[in-house]
Protein backbone atom coordinates (compact mmCIF):
# COMPACT_ATOMS: atom_id res chain seq x y z
CA UNK A 1 0.00 0.00 0.00
CA UNK A 2 1.23 3.42 -1.24
CA UNK A 3 -0.42 6.56 -0.56
CA UNK A 4 0.80 9.90 -1.73
CA UNK A 5 1.76 12.95 -0.02
CA UNK A 6 -0.90 15.52 -0.20
CA UNK A 7 -0.08 19.02 -1.43
CA UNK A 8 -0.62 22.10 1.37
CA UNK A 9 -0.95 24.63 -1.03
CA UNK A 10 -3.20 24.16 -3.63
CA UNK A 11 -1.23 25.23 -6.82
CA UNK A 12 0.01 21.45 -8.05
CA UNK A 13 3.47 19.54 -8.29
CA UNK A 14 4.87 22.59 -10.47
CA UNK A 15 5.13 25.48 -7.86
CA UNK A 16 6.09 23.03 -4.83
CA UNK A 17 8.91 24.59 -2.80
CA UNK A 18 9.53 28.06 -5.60
CA UNK A 19 10.90 30.48 -2.90
CA UNK A 20 9.75 33.20 -5.15
CA UNK A 21 6.20 33.42 -6.51
CA UNK A 22 4.59 30.89 -9.20
CA UNK A 23 3.07 32.09 -12.89
CA UNK A 24 0.82 34.66 -12.86
CA UNK A 25 -1.86 33.06 -11.34
CA UNK A 26 -4.92 34.48 -14.04
CA UNK A 27 -2.73 33.41 -16.59
CA UNK A 28 -1.69 36.47 -17.98
CA UNK A 29 1.73 36.79 -20.51
CA UNK A 30 4.73 38.48 -18.53
CA UNK A 31 3.84 42.05 -19.29
CA UNK A 32 5.81 44.34 -21.56
CA UNK A 33 6.44 47.73 -19.94
CA UNK A 34 3.96 50.07 -21.70
CA UNK A 35 5.57 52.44 -24.20
CA UNK A 36 7.39 55.44 -22.90
CA UNK A 37 7.23 58.70 -24.43
CA UNK A 38 10.70 60.29 -25.32
CA UNK A 39 9.95 62.96 -22.45
CA UNK A 40 7.44 63.96 -20.28
CA UNK A 41 6.70 67.50 -22.27
CA UNK A 42 3.45 68.25 -22.25
CA UNK A 43 2.37 64.85 -19.56
CA UNK A 44 -0.25 64.42 -17.38
CA UNK A 45 0.86 63.09 -14.14
CA UNK A 46 -0.46 60.56 -11.95
CA UNK A 47 -0.20 60.53 -8.45
CA UNK A 48 -1.35 56.87 -6.35
CA UNK A 49 -0.94 57.11 -2.17
CA UNK A 50 -0.51 54.28 -0.41
CA UNK A 51 -1.58 56.24 2.90
CA UNK A 52 1.45 55.60 4.45
CA UNK A 53 3.22 58.87 6.25
CA UNK A 54 5.48 61.34 3.84
CA UNK A 55 3.79 59.34 0.92
CA UNK A 56 1.37 61.90 -0.44
CA UNK A 57 3.86 64.89 0.79
CA UNK A 58 6.73 62.82 -1.61
CA UNK A 59 4.39 62.40 -4.01
CA UNK A 60 2.99 65.89 -4.27
CA UNK A 61 6.71 67.14 -4.70
CA UNK A 62 7.95 65.22 -7.42
CA UNK A 63 4.42 66.23 -9.47
CA UNK A 64 5.54 69.47 -9.04
CA UNK A 65 8.81 68.87 -10.29
CA UNK A 66 8.23 67.19 -13.29
CA UNK A 67 5.65 70.22 -14.13
CA UNK A 68 7.99 72.89 -12.68
CA UNK A 69 11.14 71.36 -14.64
CA UNK A 70 10.50 68.77 -16.80
CA UNK A 71 7.40 70.34 -19.16
CA UNK A 72 4.80 68.25 -17.57
CA UNK A 73 1.38 69.42 -18.01
CA UNK A 74 -0.40 68.68 -15.11
CA UNK A 75 -1.23 66.70 -11.96
CA UNK A 76 -4.10 64.90 -13.58
CA UNK A 77 -5.02 62.63 -10.64
CA UNK A 78 -4.33 61.87 -7.27
CA UNK A 79 -5.99 59.39 -5.13
CA UNK A 80 -5.03 57.86 -2.16
CA UNK A 81 -5.43 53.92 -1.83
CA UNK A 82 -8.41 52.67 0.96
CA UNK A 83 -6.73 49.52 1.32
CA UNK A 84 -2.19 49.93 1.47
CA UNK A 85 -2.85 45.79 1.07
CA UNK A 86 -4.53 45.33 -2.15
CA UNK A 87 -3.31 45.92 -5.41
CA UNK A 88 -5.15 48.60 -7.88
CA UNK A 89 -8.22 46.64 -9.49
CA UNK A 90 -9.53 47.49 -12.81
CA UNK A 91 -11.48 50.31 -11.82
CA UNK A 92 -8.55 52.37 -10.53
CA UNK A 93 -6.58 51.88 -13.09
CA UNK A 94 -9.14 52.89 -15.76
CA UNK A 95 -9.60 56.13 -14.08
CA UNK A 96 -5.97 56.39 -14.03
CA UNK A 97 -5.77 56.40 -17.77
CA UNK A 98 -8.47 58.40 -18.19
CA UNK A 99 -6.98 60.74 -16.75
CA UNK A 100 -2.91 60.64 -17.24
CA UNK A 101 -0.33 59.63 -19.67
CA UNK A 102 2.49 58.00 -16.60
CA UNK A 103 1.91 57.41 -12.96
CA UNK A 104 4.30 57.74 -9.77
CA UNK A 105 3.14 55.61 -6.86
CA UNK A 106 4.78 54.65 -3.34
CA UNK A 107 6.08 55.01 -0.88
CA UNK A 108 6.34 51.06 -0.19
CA UNK A 109 7.77 51.39 3.80
CA UNK A 110 5.39 48.68 5.06
CA UNK A 111 4.84 44.57 4.54
CA UNK A 112 1.91 44.71 2.55
CA UNK A 113 1.67 47.90 0.94
CA UNK A 114 5.41 47.49 -0.72
CA UNK A 115 4.11 44.16 -2.04
CA UNK A 116 0.61 45.71 -3.33
CA UNK A 117 2.94 48.86 -4.73
CA UNK A 118 4.81 46.38 -7.08
CA UNK A 119 1.51 44.90 -8.00
CA UNK A 120 0.10 48.44 -8.29
CA UNK A 121 3.34 49.25 -10.96
CA UNK A 122 2.45 45.60 -13.39
CA UNK A 123 -1.25 46.37 -13.00
CA UNK A 124 -0.64 49.82 -14.91
CA UNK A 125 1.80 48.60 -17.26
CA UNK A 126 -0.54 46.18 -18.43
CA UNK A 127 -3.10 48.91 -18.78
CA UNK A 128 -0.41 50.76 -21.19
CA UNK A 129 0.53 53.29 -18.67
CA UNK A 130 4.06 53.91 -17.49
CA UNK A 131 4.70 53.47 -13.91
CA UNK A 132 7.45 54.64 -11.48
CA UNK A 133 6.99 52.55 -7.86
CA UNK A 134 9.02 53.75 -5.15
CA UNK A 135 9.98 51.48 -2.09
CA UNK A 136 12.53 51.80 0.80
CA UNK A 137 15.22 49.09 0.25
CA UNK A 138 13.68 47.40 3.53
CA UNK A 139 11.36 45.79 0.96
CA UNK A 140 13.49 44.29 -1.84
CA UNK A 141 12.16 40.18 -1.06
CA UNK A 142 9.14 41.10 -0.33
CA UNK A 143 8.29 43.10 -3.66
CA UNK A 144 10.34 40.71 -5.88
CA UNK A 145 7.89 38.14 -4.05
CA UNK A 146 5.14 40.02 -5.45
CA UNK A 147 6.22 40.71 -8.74
CA UNK A 148 6.88 37.00 -9.32
CA UNK A 149 3.24 36.10 -8.03
CA UNK A 150 1.83 38.50 -10.50
CA UNK A 151 3.62 36.91 -13.30
CA UNK A 152 6.63 39.39 -14.16
CA UNK A 153 9.16 37.99 -11.68
CA UNK A 154 11.79 40.55 -13.49
CA UNK A 155 9.81 43.51 -13.06
CA UNK A 156 12.06 46.74 -11.66
CA UNK A 157 11.09 49.70 -9.32
CA UNK A 158 12.97 52.43 -7.60
CA UNK A 159 14.51 51.65 -4.04
CA UNK A 160 15.25 54.55 -1.76
CA UNK A 161 16.80 54.48 1.87
CA UNK A 162 14.96 52.91 4.65
CA UNK A 163 12.61 54.80 6.37
CA UNK A 164 10.50 57.12 5.04
CA UNK A 165 8.33 57.43 7.73
CA UNK A 166 10.40 59.36 10.12
CA UNK A 167 11.61 62.10 8.03
CA UNK A 168 11.20 65.70 8.60
CA UNK A 169 8.79 67.46 5.54
CA UNK A 170 12.02 69.20 4.56
CA UNK A 171 14.03 65.49 4.46
CA UNK A 172 10.63 64.41 2.26
CA UNK A 173 11.28 66.71 -0.13
CA UNK A 174 15.22 66.36 -0.05
CA UNK A 175 14.38 63.09 -0.95
CA UNK A 176 11.95 63.64 -3.81
CA UNK A 177 14.94 65.76 -5.36
CA UNK A 178 16.86 62.87 -5.10
CA UNK A 179 15.54 60.37 -6.94
CA UNK A 180 13.56 62.95 -9.13
CA UNK A 181 15.96 61.67 -12.21
CA UNK A 182 15.46 58.21 -12.04
CA UNK A 183 12.07 58.55 -11.91
CA UNK A 184 12.21 60.81 -14.89
CA UNK A 185 14.42 58.32 -16.94
CA UNK A 186 11.98 55.36 -15.69
CA UNK A 187 8.93 57.00 -17.31
CA UNK A 188 10.51 58.10 -20.22
CA UNK A 189 12.94 56.41 -22.97
CA UNK A 190 16.47 57.88 -23.54
CA UNK A 191 17.54 58.16 -27.11
CA UNK A 192 20.01 56.28 -26.64
CA UNK A 193 17.63 53.10 -25.92
CA UNK A 194 15.41 54.18 -28.82
CA UNK A 195 12.57 52.53 -27.78
CA UNK A 196 9.42 53.75 -28.96
CA UNK B 1 -2.42 17.91 -5.70
CA UNK B 2 0.26 15.20 -5.20
CA UNK B 3 4.02 14.91 -4.50
CA UNK B 4 6.25 11.87 -3.74
CA UNK B 5 4.57 8.65 -2.72
CA UNK B 6 5.65 7.44 0.92
CA UNK B 7 8.02 4.68 0.80
CA UNK B 8 6.82 1.42 2.67
CA UNK B 9 10.31 -0.95 2.44
CA UNK B 10 10.34 -3.07 4.95
CA UNK B 11 6.85 -3.17 6.89
CA UNK B 12 3.25 -1.88 5.67
CA UNK B 13 2.20 0.86 7.57
CA UNK B 14 -0.82 0.02 9.87
CA UNK B 15 -2.41 2.72 12.76
CA UNK B 16 -3.52 0.52 14.54
CA UNK B 17 -1.37 0.11 17.64
CA UNK B 18 0.46 -3.21 18.35
CA UNK B 19 1.16 -3.46 14.62
CA UNK B 20 4.93 -2.54 13.37
CA UNK B 21 5.40 0.87 11.79
CA UNK B 22 8.02 1.72 9.92
CA UNK B 23 10.21 4.89 11.09
CA UNK B 24 12.24 5.12 8.20
CA UNK B 25 9.12 5.99 6.03
CA UNK B 26 7.94 8.50 8.20
CA UNK B 27 11.55 10.24 8.64
CA UNK B 28 11.29 10.34 4.67
CA UNK B 29 7.91 11.88 4.80
CA UNK B 30 8.89 13.92 7.32
CA UNK B 31 12.01 15.20 5.02
CA UNK B 32 9.99 15.66 1.95
CA UNK B 33 7.36 17.88 3.57
CA UNK B 34 10.63 20.41 5.03
CA UNK B 35 12.09 19.48 1.49
CA UNK B 36 8.86 21.19 -0.28
CA UNK B 37 8.81 24.40 2.10
CA UNK B 38 5.63 22.94 3.62
CA UNK B 39 6.77 23.42 7.20
CA UNK B 40 6.45 26.10 10.14
CA UNK B 41 10.29 24.92 11.34
CA UNK B 42 8.86 22.01 12.82
CA UNK B 43 8.24 18.44 11.51
CA UNK B 44 5.19 17.69 10.02
CA UNK B 45 2.44 15.30 9.45
CA UNK B 46 1.98 13.88 5.81
CA UNK B 47 -1.12 14.16 4.49
CA UNK B 48 -2.86 11.28 2.87
CA UNK B 49 -6.33 11.59 1.40
CA UNK B 50 -7.29 8.31 3.83
CA UNK B 51 -6.49 10.52 6.80
CA UNK B 52 -7.31 14.15 5.02
CA UNK B 53 -11.13 12.19 4.04
CA UNK B 54 -11.99 11.25 7.98
CA UNK B 55 -11.01 15.30 8.65
CA UNK B 56 -13.61 16.12 5.98
CA UNK B 57 -16.31 13.30 7.59
CA UNK B 58 -15.72 15.41 10.85
CA UNK B 59 -16.69 18.86 10.16
CA UNK B 60 -19.43 17.50 7.48
CA UNK B 61 -18.77 20.17 4.88
CA UNK B 62 -17.94 19.72 1.33
CA UNK B 63 -14.29 19.57 0.46
CA UNK B 64 -14.69 22.04 -2.19
CA UNK B 65 -16.22 25.12 -0.28
CA UNK B 66 -13.88 27.74 -0.50
CA UNK B 67 -13.79 29.46 3.04
CA UNK B 68 -11.47 32.63 2.26
CA UNK B 69 -9.76 34.42 -0.50
CA UNK B 70 -6.84 36.77 -0.54
CA UNK B 71 -7.41 39.36 -3.64
CA UNK B 72 -3.42 39.98 -3.37
CA UNK B 73 -2.13 36.84 -4.22
CA UNK B 74 -5.13 35.35 -5.88
CA UNK B 75 -4.83 32.59 -3.49
CA UNK B 76 -7.91 30.74 -2.07
CA UNK B 77 -8.65 28.02 1.51
CA UNK B 78 -10.99 25.50 0.75
CA UNK B 79 -12.53 23.37 3.44
CA UNK B 80 -10.04 20.74 1.96
CA UNK B 81 -6.81 22.59 1.89
CA UNK B 82 -7.53 23.66 5.29
CA UNK B 83 -8.41 19.51 6.31
CA UNK B 84 -4.41 18.77 4.97
CA UNK B 85 -2.87 21.23 6.85
CA UNK B 86 -4.58 20.80 9.80
CA UNK B 87 -3.41 17.06 9.11
CA UNK B 88 0.11 18.10 9.14
CA UNK B 89 -0.42 20.40 12.17
CA UNK B 90 -1.05 16.71 14.02
CA UNK B 91 -4.59 17.37 14.40
CA UNK B 92 -6.53 14.57 15.19
CA UNK B 93 -9.76 14.70 12.47
CA UNK B 94 -12.36 15.36 15.70
CA UNK B 95 -10.54 18.80 16.08
CA UNK B 96 -11.23 20.07 12.49
CA UNK B 97 -14.49 21.39 13.32
CA UNK B 98 -12.91 23.56 15.74
CA UNK B 99 -9.98 24.83 13.30
CA UNK B 100 -13.18 25.33 11.08
CA UNK B 101 -14.52 27.64 13.08
CA UNK B 102 -11.21 29.54 13.96
CA UNK B 103 -10.84 29.95 10.59
CA UNK B 104 -13.95 31.34 9.81
CA UNK B 105 -13.84 33.82 12.57
CA UNK B 106 -10.64 35.11 11.77
CA UNK B 107 -11.26 35.18 8.01
CA UNK B 108 -14.47 37.76 9.30
CA UNK B 109 -11.31 40.11 10.87
CA UNK B 110 -11.01 42.82 8.57
CA UNK B 111 -7.20 42.71 8.63
CA UNK B 112 -7.06 38.86 7.48
CA UNK B 113 -8.86 39.75 3.98
CA UNK B 114 -5.98 43.13 4.14
CA UNK B 115 -2.40 42.91 4.93
CA UNK B 116 -2.52 41.31 8.13
CA UNK B 117 -0.93 38.06 7.28
CA UNK B 118 2.10 40.05 5.80
CA UNK B 119 2.40 42.79 8.82
CA UNK B 120 5.86 43.53 9.47
CA UNK B 121 3.76 43.30 13.47
CA UNK B 122 3.58 39.69 12.67
CA UNK B 123 0.49 39.10 14.54
CA UNK B 124 -0.19 36.57 16.27
CA UNK B 125 -4.00 34.31 16.12
CA UNK B 126 -5.78 34.28 19.67
CA UNK B 127 -7.98 31.13 19.40
CA UNK B 128 -10.98 30.84 22.33
CA UNK B 129 -13.24 27.42 22.52
CA UNK B 130 -16.17 27.41 24.26
CA UNK B 131 -18.87 24.55 24.88
CA UNK B 132 -18.58 20.72 26.15
CA UNK B 133 -16.50 20.26 22.85
CA UNK B 134 -13.27 21.72 25.06
CA UNK B 135 -13.71 18.52 27.21
CA UNK B 136 -14.62 16.28 24.55
CA UNK B 137 -11.54 16.98 22.12
CA UNK B 138 -9.35 17.47 25.63
CA UNK B 139 -8.53 21.54 25.01
CA UNK B 140 -7.02 22.57 28.00
CA UNK B 141 -8.63 24.88 29.75
CA UNK B 142 -6.81 25.85 33.16
CA UNK B 143 -3.09 25.31 34.30
CA UNK B 144 -0.62 26.69 31.43
CA UNK B 145 -3.61 27.86 29.25
CA UNK B 146 -1.19 29.39 27.16
CA UNK B 147 1.27 27.53 27.04
CA UNK B 148 2.33 24.23 25.89
CA UNK B 149 1.74 20.39 26.36
CA UNK B 150 -1.79 20.07 24.77
CA UNK B 151 -2.29 18.59 21.86
CA UNK B 152 -5.96 19.99 20.94
CA UNK B 153 -4.50 23.84 21.74
CA UNK B 154 -1.12 23.70 20.22
CA UNK B 155 -2.37 21.54 17.28
CA UNK B 156 -5.29 23.82 16.20
CA UNK B 157 -3.33 27.25 16.38
CA UNK B 158 -0.51 25.26 14.14
CA UNK B 159 -3.01 24.54 11.36
CA UNK B 160 -3.86 28.13 11.09
CA UNK B 161 -0.14 29.15 10.63
CA UNK B 162 0.19 26.48 8.22
CA UNK B 163 -2.87 27.49 6.08
CA UNK B 164 -1.09 30.95 5.81
CA UNK B 165 2.17 29.58 5.04
CA UNK B 166 0.77 27.10 2.45
CA UNK B 167 -2.34 27.85 0.99
CA UNK B 168 -1.62 31.63 1.24
CA UNK B 169 2.01 31.32 -0.02
CA UNK B 170 2.43 34.13 2.71
CA UNK B 171 6.06 33.13 4.09
CA UNK B 172 8.59 34.70 6.34
CA UNK B 173 10.99 36.60 4.70
CA UNK B 174 8.92 36.90 1.64
CA UNK B 175 5.25 37.92 1.50
CA UNK B 176 5.47 37.91 5.23
CA UNK B 177 7.43 40.48 6.65
CA UNK B 178 7.50 40.63 10.06
CA UNK B 179 9.97 42.98 11.54
CA UNK B 180 10.47 40.45 14.67
CA UNK B 181 7.29 38.62 15.29
CA UNK B 182 5.05 38.37 18.03
CA UNK B 183 5.75 35.53 20.67
CA UNK B 184 3.23 32.94 20.44
CA UNK B 185 2.70 33.56 17.07
CA UNK B 186 0.68 30.32 15.92
CA UNK B 187 0.04 28.58 19.21
CA UNK B 188 -2.40 30.58 21.10
CA UNK B 189 -5.57 28.75 21.27
CA UNK B 190 -6.86 28.55 24.66
CA UNK B 191 -10.55 27.36 26.07
CA UNK B 192 -12.38 29.14 28.29
CA UNK B 193 -12.75 28.24 31.25
CA UNK B 194 -16.19 27.82 31.99
CA UNK B 195 -16.08 25.76 34.85
CA UNK B 196 -14.42 28.57 37.11
CA UNK B 197 -15.42 31.50 35.22
CA UNK B 198 -18.14 33.41 37.31
CA UNK B 199 -19.76 34.32 34.43
CA UNK B 200 -21.88 32.83 31.50
CA UNK B 201 -19.60 31.18 28.56
CA UNK B 202 -17.73 33.98 26.48
CA UNK B 203 -18.87 33.30 22.87
CA UNK B 204 -22.66 32.97 24.87
CA UNK B 205 -22.10 36.60 26.12
CA UNK B 206 -21.91 37.63 22.87
CA UNK B 207 -24.65 35.70 21.15
CA UNK B 208 -23.58 32.03 20.52
CA UNK B 209 -24.31 29.38 22.59
CA UNK B 210 -22.47 25.67 22.83
CA UNK B 211 -19.45 25.37 21.18
CA UNK B 212 -18.11 28.13 19.06
CA UNK B 213 -14.71 30.20 18.65
CA UNK B 214 -14.03 33.87 19.38
CA UNK B 215 -10.95 35.12 17.67
CA UNK B 216 -8.58 38.02 16.81
CA UNK B 217 -5.31 38.86 16.24
CA UNK B 218 -2.74 40.02 19.04
CA UNK B 219 -0.03 42.38 18.71
CA UNK B 220 1.28 40.66 21.83
CA UNK B 221 0.04 39.41 25.18
CA UNK B 222 1.59 40.75 28.72
CA UNK B 223 0.76 39.58 31.90
CA UNK B 224 -0.69 41.57 35.30
CA UNK B 225 0.77 39.79 38.56
CA UNK B 226 -1.80 41.13 40.96
CA UNK B 227 -2.21 39.39 44.58
CA UNK B 228 -2.14 40.93 47.13
CA UNK B 229 -5.08 42.86 46.97
CA UNK B 230 -8.91 42.86 48.35
CA UNK B 231 -9.87 45.80 46.63
CA UNK B 232 -11.07 45.38 43.00
CA UNK B 233 -10.56 48.54 41.93
CA UNK B 234 -7.07 48.75 42.80
CA UNK B 235 -6.79 44.98 40.92
CA UNK B 236 -8.49 46.88 37.58
CA UNK B 237 -5.89 49.60 37.57
CA UNK B 238 -3.06 47.35 37.68
CA UNK B 239 -4.84 45.59 34.20
CA UNK B 240 -5.51 49.78 32.87
CA UNK B 241 -2.17 50.71 33.63
CA UNK B 242 -0.81 47.75 31.37
CA UNK B 243 -3.37 48.60 28.49
CA UNK B 244 -2.69 51.88 28.68
CA UNK B 245 0.52 51.98 28.33
CA UNK B 246 2.53 53.67 25.68
CA UNK B 247 4.88 51.12 23.34
CA UNK B 248 2.19 49.66 21.20
CA UNK B 249 -0.13 52.53 21.09
CA UNK B 250 0.34 53.91 17.51
CA UNK B 251 -3.25 54.64 16.09
CA UNK B 252 -5.18 57.40 18.13
CA UNK B 253 -7.03 54.05 19.79
CA UNK B 254 -6.01 51.15 20.58
CA UNK B 255 -7.33 47.62 21.32
CA UNK B 256 -7.07 44.97 23.86
CA UNK B 257 -9.00 42.39 26.03
CA UNK B 258 -7.96 40.95 29.44
CA UNK B 259 -7.73 36.88 30.24
CA UNK B 260 -8.50 36.98 33.32
CA UNK B 261 -7.33 34.04 36.06
CA UNK B 262 -10.06 32.76 37.94
CA UNK B 263 -8.99 34.28 40.82
CA UNK B 264 -9.42 37.52 39.33
CA UNK B 265 -12.50 37.04 37.70
CA UNK B 266 -13.89 35.24 41.07
CA UNK B 267 -12.89 38.57 42.60
CA UNK B 268 -14.34 40.81 40.49
CA UNK B 269 -17.68 39.16 40.00
CA UNK B 270 -18.27 39.09 44.22
CA UNK B 271 -17.47 42.92 44.11
CA UNK B 272 -20.56 42.90 41.85
CA UNK B 273 -18.46 43.49 38.73
CA UNK B 274 -20.36 41.69 35.30
CA UNK B 275 -17.99 41.18 32.06
CA UNK B 276 -19.66 44.25 30.86
CA UNK B 277 -18.70 46.05 34.08
CA UNK B 278 -15.52 44.76 33.78
CA UNK B 279 -14.89 46.42 30.15
CA UNK B 280 -16.18 49.74 31.12
CA UNK B 281 -14.10 50.23 34.23
CA UNK B 282 -11.45 49.48 31.91
CA UNK B 283 -11.97 51.76 28.73
CA UNK B 284 -12.86 54.48 31.66
CA UNK B 285 -9.32 54.17 32.94
CA UNK B 286 -6.92 53.14 30.26
CA UNK B 287 -5.11 55.72 29.23
CA UNK B 288 -2.29 58.35 29.12
CA UNK B 289 -2.30 62.49 30.10
CA UNK B 290 -1.61 64.12 26.62
CA UNK B 291 1.88 64.93 28.72
CA UNK B 292 3.16 61.59 29.03
CA UNK B 293 2.24 60.79 25.52
CA UNK B 294 3.91 63.76 24.52
CA UNK B 295 7.06 62.53 25.67
CA UNK B 296 6.97 59.34 23.82
CA UNK B 297 6.07 60.97 20.18
CA UNK B 298 2.32 59.96 20.57
CA UNK B 299 0.37 62.59 21.90
CA UNK B 300 -1.52 63.88 18.51
CA UNK B 301 -3.68 61.63 16.40
CA UNK B 302 -3.49 63.11 12.57
CA UNK B 303 -5.91 63.52 10.18
CA UNK B 304 -5.63 59.19 9.20
CA UNK B 305 -5.72 58.43 12.68
CA UNK B 306 -2.08 57.78 12.85
CA UNK B 307 -0.28 59.45 15.93
CA UNK B 308 3.14 61.73 15.79
CA UNK B 309 4.52 64.09 18.20
CA UNK B 310 2.32 67.22 17.92
CA UNK B 311 2.83 69.27 21.35
CA UNK B 312 4.96 71.69 19.03
CA UNK B 313 4.45 74.42 17.00
CA UNK B 314 1.01 74.84 16.28
CA UNK B 315 0.04 72.29 18.91
CA UNK B 316 2.15 73.56 21.84
CA UNK B 317 -0.12 76.10 23.21
CA UNK B 318 -3.96 74.72 22.51
CA UNK B 319 -2.90 71.07 24.08
CA UNK B 320 -3.59 70.58 27.67
CA UNK B 321 -0.46 68.07 29.05
CA UNK B 322 -3.04 67.00 31.95
CA UNK B 323 -5.77 66.12 29.59
CA UNK B 324 -6.54 62.39 29.83
CA UNK B 325 -6.66 60.12 26.11
CA UNK B 326 -8.32 57.00 26.62
CA UNK B 327 -6.71 53.97 24.83
CA UNK B 328 -9.60 52.13 24.54
CA UNK B 329 -12.48 53.41 21.98
CA UNK B 330 -15.82 51.45 22.85
CA UNK B 331 -15.15 49.25 25.78
CA UNK B 332 -17.92 46.84 24.03
CA UNK B 333 -14.85 46.14 21.57
CA UNK B 334 -13.00 44.14 24.90
CA UNK B 335 -12.77 40.90 24.95
CA UNK B 336 -13.01 39.42 28.36
CA UNK B 337 -12.16 35.72 29.48
CA UNK B 338 -11.20 33.38 31.77
CA UNK B 339 -8.77 30.87 31.59
CA UNK B 340 -6.11 29.26 33.61
CA UNK B 341 -5.18 27.79 36.73
CA UNK B 342 -6.85 29.21 40.09
CA UNK B 343 -3.72 29.06 42.25
CA UNK B 344 -2.83 32.19 41.56
CA UNK B 345 -3.71 36.01 40.42
CA UNK B 346 -1.99 35.89 37.17
CA UNK B 347 -3.76 37.56 34.31
CA UNK B 348 -2.85 38.49 31.02
CA UNK B 349 -3.70 41.33 29.28
CA UNK B 350 -4.42 40.71 25.10
CA UNK B 351 -3.66 43.80 22.90
CA UNK B 352 -5.37 43.53 19.59
CA UNK B 353 -3.23 44.08 16.37
CA UNK B 354 -6.30 45.72 14.90
CA UNK B 355 -10.15 46.33 15.58
CA UNK B 356 -12.34 43.34 16.22
CA UNK B 357 -14.97 41.88 14.86
CA UNK B 358 -16.74 40.86 18.00
CA UNK B 359 -18.08 37.64 16.11
CA UNK B 360 -17.76 34.25 17.62
CA UNK B 361 -18.16 31.50 15.17
CA UNK B 362 -20.07 27.99 16.13
CA UNK B 363 -18.62 24.66 15.94
CA UNK B 364 -20.94 22.69 13.85
CA UNK B 365 -19.29 18.65 13.12
CA UNK B 366 -20.70 16.20 10.61
CA UNK B 367 -23.40 14.47 10.86
CA UNK B 368 -22.15 10.62 11.31
CA UNK B 369 -18.49 11.77 12.09
CA UNK B 370 -16.43 8.94 11.76
CA UNK B 371 -15.09 6.95 14.87
CA UNK B 372 -11.51 7.54 15.52
CA UNK B 373 -10.26 3.89 16.28
CA UNK B 374 -7.23 5.46 18.07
Amino acid sequence: MTQTILDPTGRGAQHAGSAAGPADPQGRPTPELAPRPASLAGARIGLLDNTKHNALLFLTVVGELLVEEHGAASVGIVETKKNFSIPVDEEIVSRYRESCDVVVTGVGDCGSCSAAAVADGINFERAGLPAAVVLTDAFDITGRTMAGVQGAPDYEWIRTEHPMAVLTEEQVRERARLLLPEILSTLTVSDQEGRA
Amino acid sequence: MTAAPVQHEQHEQHEQHGQSLDPAAAQSAIEHAYEQGWTDGLPVVPATQDLVDRFLAAAGRPAGEVLSHLKQVDRTVTVELLAINAAMAGCRPEYFPVVLAAWQALAQERTTGGGGWQSTSGPAPLIIVNGPLRQELGFNSTGGVFGPGFRANATVARAIGLTVRNAYGIRPHELEQATQGVPGRWSICLAENEEESPWAPLAEDLGVSGNAVTSTLLRTSEFVDNRHTSDPEQLLADFADTIGRSGPWIFRNAGAGVVLCPEHANQLAKAGFSRADVAAWLGEHAGRTTGQLAAVGKDRANENGVRFPGATGDNRDTTDPEQFQRTIADPASMIVAVAGSRNAGISMVVRYFADWSGKPVAITTGTSPQKDDR
